[in-house]
């Protein structure tokens, strides 16, 4: 029995809002410039200064970045522990938005300085980890969010170790395994990180918003086994699999798996769900757990068929970056805000006086509009890539970038509720 | 009105920010304790899930809204999940309310 008279909001807002705010910014600045840059993404030509940029502000400093303020302020709920340190949290913003804002930068304009960027960024995630960590180790009854969240933690560690050795191969150039570390960097960073904590906050939020009873999470265990498993397959796969990418193929099966299992326990949430209506948000990103799926079954589809291509691939990341762990996170967003801003600010007020709902806090037909504008114009965009088509690229990006400065605009609006 | 009605009218007022419904008809209160006496409250109750984010917040909507009562005395919030909350607590009045939003 939770009990006591008063109670402390669990996590000093002004860490998470920090965090997410600048990842709002970082978002903006990533799509204008792939908006300017849409030119190379027809060529097919992914390995440049100016995508580094947008990759890496879009990845580290989007989406890292509202992991990061989700994970302080979930956390303490989600596994009903404190964070071990708070102001261990906000020395480590401090050095990460240093470190993430150098990093992009310096990969944009000059790549022979990332590393600076690079190093500083890596004692940031550091930080965040041994915090995370010493959390967890604080739990007295661990659950399957636990483990999902561990892994996603490993991963995040080796991602960051992948990327350090990167950059000091751009500046040196002594390594030889270049192309496998890359591509292992990316599977541990988007597979690893982000879609197990994704998948974590899945079964923390989904019953939630949907008022989900009855539920069992009887794939959770499976899904995080075969999706662990698909992942270290595949990286496998890239050091030891140069001639038949048979356990390419094993490691593309397992992950498809996994994602399979993850998918049957959210279809049983919403099955056993008393919420009839979801609101937008919440809806947009199950819609991005199915374009997750999709592009699970494309990637199964493209390692049968031995297909190799650099375009293709990179289209199918684009898409799965994008549609599943972008779509996502705002979507997760857009319901995290007002719950952070809610407790802020009405938290002293609920039971003196009348305060909004969560529902009043956001604009519902807004947000309608703009994940439809999302969903179309990114689309949109793989098509004109797809087709070779430079002016619906241009346009398709063009949409995609006046709406996510929409979404921005009203995001902050929440503040002003 | 007697204070046991108060008591009740001041729960009827706490409404859970994300459901929009009161908490009394999403059946989150289990027990309330009224020592005749002293006039201390003890209010049992629960949340729909564990790892609520607005948990605190509800709780202390519940002591504020309590303390708000005037002639009241101490007033303690206990939360329990044990037993867990079932759709089955609601009251038909808060299920109409559910399909509505």
């Amino acid at each position: 029995m939770l009990q006591g008279t008063r109670i402390k909001a669990q996590t000093n807002v002004a860490l998470p809002f920090t965090f997410i705010i600048y990842a709002l910014f970082a978002f903006l600045f990533a799509q204008l410039i792939i908006l300017l840059q849409t030119d190379v993404f027809m060529s097919g030509i992914f390995r440049i200064p100016p995508i580094w940029m947008a990759s890496h502000l879009l990845v580290l400093g989007f989406a890292l970045m509202v992991v990061f303020g989700a994970m302080y302020q979930l956390v303490p709920v989600a596994l009903l522990t404190p964070i071990y340190s708070e102001r261990l949290g906000f020395v480590q913003l401090g050095v990460t938005l240093v470190g993430v804002t150098m990093l992009a930068i310096f990969l944009g304009i000059a790549p022979q300085y990332a590393l600076y960027g690079g190093i500083i960024t890596v004692i940031g995630v550091s930080l965040f980890l041994l915090n995370m960590f010493l959390t967890i180790l604080q739990q007295k009854n661990k659950n399957i969010i636990t483990a999902f969240v561990i892994a996603a933690l490993l991963s995040l560690f080796v991602t960051i170790v992948c990327g350090l050795l990167l950059v000091i191969n751009i500046v040196t150039g002594f390594l030889r395994v270049h192309d496998p570390l890359l591509f292992s960097h990316m599977t541990f960073g988007l597979v690893g990180t982000f879609s197990l904590i994704i998948f974590a906050f899945s079964y923390q939020l989904v019953p939630m918003f949907s008022l989900a009873h009855g539920h069992k999470n009887q794939w959770a265990k499976t899904a995080c086994i075969l999706y662990v498993s698909g992942m270290m397959t595949t990286v496998v796969s890239f050091w030891f699999s140069n001639e038949n990418m048979l356990l390419f193929l094993i490691g593309n099966g397992l992950l498809l798996l996994g994602f399979c299992a993850f998918l049957a326990d959210i279809y049983d949430m919403l099955k056993n769900r008393l919420r009839k209506r979801l609101d937008k948000s919440f809806s947009f990103s199950i819609l991005a757990i199915c374009f997750g799926f999709v592009c699970h079954v494309f990637a199964f589809g493209l390692a049968a068929l031995q297909i190799t291509s650099v375009r293709t691939w990179g289209i199918l990341i684009a898409a799965y970056t994008m549609t599943w762990i972008i779509f996502s996170i705002l979507g997760y967003l857009n319901k995290i805000v007002p719950v952070l801003w809610w407790t802020h600010k009405y938290a002293e007020q609920i039971g003196k006086e009348k305060v909004p709902t969560l529902q009043e806090m956001t604009n519902e037909q807004l947000n309608t509009i703009l994940f439809l504008l999302f969903i179309i114009s990114f689309f949109l965009f793989i098509v004109g890539l797809l087709l070779t088509l430079k002016g619906v690229a241009v346009f398709a990006q063009f949409i995609f970038t006046l709406t996510a400065f929409t979404y921005v605009a009203s995001l902050l609006r929440v503040f002003s509720k | 009105m007697n204070i046991k009605e108060e008591i009740k009218q001041a729960l009827y007022e706490v409404i859970d920010p994300e459901l929009g419904i009161n908490i009394v008809d999403l059946g989150l209160i289990y027990h309330v304790y009224l020592d005749d006496a002293t006039n201390d409250i003890t209010v049992h109750m629960t949340l729909t899930t564990p790892g609520c984010p607005m948990a605190s917040s509800i709780k202390q909507g519940v002591q504020l809204r309590l303390e708000q009562i005037k002639s009241i005395g101490k007033v303690t919030v206990n939360i329990t999940f044990e037993p867990p909350w079932t759709p089955g607590r609601m009251s038909e009045k808060g299920r109409m309310m559910l399909q509505q939003r």
